[in-house]
């Protein structure tokens, strides 16, 4: 316990260290982390999203194996899922084209 | 497109004065006083007028004996609405099929037109979108105070009373939610198609970029589809009684 406590309280202080130079150096220099933060969090949004409709697929092509018959409700859950998870991605592109200029 | 280019020549040249008038007199003075209308409110117009064209041709030529082709192809669409929101409305669905199969073609024609090269495409402004889904949220609330009367409200208080003054603000959210996710649904799923064929046709502007303008065509069709889905799920559940 006390070395975790330790651990929390080295890393938050380095933290604390961090956080004016970061400032510092997005200020004087041009802001050079801005399209690696959009490439990274686009990334880790599309990444997600893929793995996520990647289970929605499976699971209703699984359903539609067992019961051909279910086809027009599990197509329209299908797409309403799949339109769902994917304006997740598309919350973060949005976010991304409207916050970074 | 040069005839985009040309029907917003036209339209400035016509409407400039009265537009910019108007914008002034809300409080919004358009970028260019000489110009004011762009090409994606150009693009919305043509859009509209296409189906009108398309309406009146139908009316004009309804015929039991002999359908021409505009009318299978009205007949198909009304089919293929039909189809998908009698199981989520209910059998009182015919009601909301103008206005559902409305927000169908406006939106599949405007994404459609967008594949050609060189034309804005008028769903990938957030503007558009927005309008579509504001529409879509006055037109739900409107069928469903219609349907329920003063019962409407209940649909906003959860099932028990006490329970009431928590749930009023959650509903109002995700109602208000609604607008935002139709919005940047549409708005971002267009402009992203775009801007990877823009890209791709940077990256290696030859041949290639044309399988994305396939994945376009299906990612346009699946957004109006599921537009006219949310909506068609919205109005289900605004008109539905509570038993």
């Amino acid at each position: 316990m006390r070395t975790t406590m330790q651990n929390v309280f080295m890393t938050l202080s380095v933290l604390c260290m961090a956080v004016p130079a970061f400032a510092q150096a997005a200020g004087s220099s041009s802001n050079s982390m801005v399209p690696l933060a959009a490439g990274i969090s686009m990334a880790i949004a599309s990444g997600l999203c893929g793995l996520g409709q990647g289970r929605a697929v499976a699971s209703s092509t699984e359903a539609l194996a067992r019961n051909p018959g279910a086809r027009p409700g599990i197509f329209l859950f299908l797409v309403l899922g799949l339109a769902f998870i994917e304006s997740l991605a598309l919350f973060t592109f949005a976010i991304i084209l409207f916050k970074v200029k | 497109m040069p005839l985009q280019h040309f029907l917003e020549h036209l339209l400035n040249l016509l409407m400039a004065a009265p537009v910019t008038a108007l914008m002034n007199w809300i409080g919004r003075p358009p970028i260019n006083p000489a110009a004011p209308i762009d090409g994606v409110f150009t693009m919305e117009l043509l859009a509209f007028l296409l189906l009108l064209i398309f309406f009146v041709i139908v009316r004009l030529s309804l015929n039991v004996e002999k359908p021409g082709t505009a009318q299978q192809l009205a007949e198909m669409v009304e089919e293929f609405v039909t189809n998908q929101t009698e199981p989520i409305i209910g059998h009182k669905y015919r009601v909301y099929l103008p206005f559902l199969s409305s927000i169908l073609l406006f939106v599949v024609i405007n994404n459609l037109l967008g594949l050609l090269p060189d034309v804005d495409t008028a769903t990938a402004s957030p503007v558009v979108p927005l309008g579509l889904a504001l529409l879509t949220f006055v037109y739900y609330h409107w069928q469903g105070l219609k349907e329920n009367k003063h019962k409407y409200i209940q649909q906003f208080l959860g099932p028990l009373w006490w329970i009431a003054p928590l749930m009023l603000p959650i509903e109002i959210i995700s109602h208000l939610a609604r607008i935002l996710s139709l919005t940047i649904r549409l708005f971002a799923n267009m402009f992203a198609s775009d801007l990877l064929t823009l890209i791709f046709f940077s990256l290696f502007p030859f041949a290639l970029p044309v399988i994305f303008l396939g994945l376009h065509l299906g990612v346009s069709l699946i957004q109006a589809y599921v537009f006219m889905l949310l909506a068609s799920i919205y109005i289900g559940q605004a008109v539905a009684h509570e038993h």
